[in-house]
């Protein structure tokens, strides 16, 4: 039977939109509790770090420490963001709500439901850089106009913190060993990435270990963006290093939340 | 183009080496309703998420499966578009209410704003929930939500709907409501393929139904002839009987009755209600009940009284 002038299934790219606007629809329902956090906290962060650490440290190498703080911590709370997201928000859809059963009811493939909220990941990583950003124009720490490019590397560190925690939940069996990640993992980046001291008078072993990492890349980018004099060519190896990392990490996204959502 | 709205062959599937859904065939007629019954664990969602590409069949033997001349997982997106899914657990977006969640939804099906705002107003009139458009998910009844999930899966007004054990854990008065939503939409055309294990819910609305068990069919057909041709009319429940012998050798004596006994109850079931008074007589004892035997018998003497370990 031919039910083609009936019914038809969307075009991917709109079936991928509405998974999105599904996540933006759900997230916004709670507006005033998920919009509020993402300016606390580099509030708290630059406020603690910056008035604590800042009576005895003024520079970090050749730039104000509340500068050198303030631009890497846009990164780390959009890694955060996205980890989470893809964590335990996604291991709550996926075994207690059951909302992606639900939603493979509807002409969506799985595919369709791990690249849109992946895409969300990276919204949301964007969008808590933003709110980092306007906490630092708001207080004069960063003027630099290119500083709203910072908010663009904050997407795509939600791309790639999106894709790989989604990796993770896909054999992750019980919520609880989501704290191997964020302590054995997240928190070591945070350290390690030069988001909040330099790398270059760390060992050898560990600078080449940071160089790994995927925080440090989006740390560079960002940093490029928030301190003049700081945008060099070499910065296109940063971004190289971002988009095989997502295209790997979401690859492997797919390949194993599908298994888990079919049978 | 087969007549047939669904028509499943050979289907097979094995999850490590249990056998879910073992050479299962069955025909379902385009406005049809049709049920599939069976103790947990007799493989029925199974069979249903193999429909919609949820669960794939086994590699080998391969499973002839086609869906109005589509084969799943293959056309998976093209069935859905199509189909109406309820699954077993409603799985409603909490947060939002209930427009917002039908809302959503219809963007999956890509169907634009007004015309979903239009069915919108239409299914929450269908399913009796109209004052509730506004109210969060939360704060429905379980019964609330069953329906919310039912108008949602008609959102693209399907073709055929297939339903998860719709009115598990309900209570009687929503019970009849979807039943006769579902008589309505069958009327209209729609194919109807539910899961069930109430047996006075296959008598409601399925126009045919298997009973299946440990992943096979067992018996399929029409569910009034299924009784007639597999079941005495009456069946007696003699309670307290303890683990005495004598009544199953007593039975022996009347060739018209036959016994089962599950615990200390015994049932004794005959075409004739005056050979089952005869025998409690004969046994001298006071505590039985005499009733039409009904489609639950059935389904019990076909899987059997006792838990199964999938159970």
């Amino acid at each position: 039977m031919n039910f083609n002038d009936i019914y038809t299934v969307p075009a991917w790219p709109r079936r991928i939109l509405s998974v999105w606007y599904r996540h933006e629809r759900v997230y916004n329902s709670n507006f005033i509790s998920n919009a509020f956090p993402p300016f606390l906290e580099p509030l708290i962060m630059l406020l603690g770090l910056g008035i604590g650490f800042g009576a005895y440290i003024q520079t970090m190498g050749a730039m104000n420490y509340l500068l050198f703080l303030a631009s890497g911590i846009v990164m780390t709370s959009s890694m955060y963001t996205a980890a989470f997201e893809c964590t335990y928000g996604t291991f709550i859809r996926l075994e207690f709500d059951a909302v992606y059963d639900g939603m493979l009811g509807a002409p969506l493939s799985t595919d369709d439901l791990i690249i849109g909220e992946i895409l969300f990941a990276g919204t949301k990583g964007a969008f808590f850089a933003l709110a980092v950003m306007i906490v630092t124009w708001l207080f004069g720490i960063i003027t630099y106009p290119w500083s709203v490019m910072a908010v663009a590397v904050g997407f795509i560190c939600g791309l790639m913190f999106g894709s790989v925690s989604m990796w993770i939940t896909s054999f992750t069996k019980n919520i609880n060993h989501f704290n191997f990640y964020f302590s054995g993992i997240l928190s070591p980046m945070f350290f390690f990435s030069g988001a909040v001291f330099p790398l270059d008078n760390l060992p050898q072993a560990v600078r080449w270990a940071a160089q790994v990492i995927p925080l440090t890349h989006v740390v560079t980018l960002a940093r490029a963006f928030c301190v003049p004099g700081q945008l060099k060519p070499q910065l296109i190896f940063n971004l190289l290093y971002c988009l095989i990392f997502i295209l790997i990490a979401g690859w492997l996204a797919l390949r194993g939340i599908k298994r888990r959502l079919i049978d | 183009m087969s007549d047939f709205a669904i028509s499943i062959n050979n289907l097979h599937k094995s999850y490590g080496k249990l056998k879910a859904v073992d050479n299962l065939d069955f025909q379902v007629r385009p406005a049809e309703c049709f049920g599939l019954l069976g103790p947990n664990g007799a493989g029925k969602t199974t069979t249903m998420k193999v429909l919609y590409g949820k669960c794939e069949p086994d590699a080998q033997p391969v499973s002839a499966i086609d869906i109005y001349g589509y084969h799943p997982p293959k056309d998976a997106l093209t069935i859905k578009s199509f189909s109406g899914i309820v699954p077993q657990q409603d799985n409603l977006d909490t947060e939002l209410n209930v427009e917002d969640n039908l809302y959503i939804y219809s963007r999956f099906y890509g169907l634009p704003a007004g015309e979903a705002r239009k069915r919108i107003a239409e299914l929450l009139d269908f399913m009796e929930l109209q004052e509730k458009a506004r109210v969060k998910i939360r704060e429905l009844s379980g019964g609330m939500q069953r329906r919310l999930t039912i108008a949602r899966a008609l959102l693209n007004r399907p073709r055929l709907l297939i339903l998860d054990e719709p009115t598990t854990g309900l209570d009687p008065q929503v019970r009849h409501l979807i039943w006769s939503k579902l008589r309505e939409l069958k009327e209209s055309g729609v194919t109807v393929l539910l899961t069930t294990h109430y047996m006075d819910e296959a008598f409601q609305i399925c126009d045919r139904i298997i009973i299946m068990d440990k992943g096979k069919k067992m018996l399929e057909g029409v569910p009034r002839a299924l009784m007639k041709d597999n079941l005495e009319t009456y069946v007696m429940e003699i309670y307290g009987m303890g683990q005495e012998t004598a009544p199953s050798k007593a039975a022996e004596e009347y060739p018209e009755i036959r016994c089962e006994r599950y615990d200390d109850t015994l049932f004794a079931y005959s075409n004739m209600q005056e050979p089952l008074v005869h025998f409690a007589e004969h046994l001298k004892v006071s505590d039985y009940h005499i009733r039409q035997a009904n489609l639950e018998d059935l389904f019990l003497k076909v899987t059997g009284r006792s838990l199964n370990e999938l159970q």
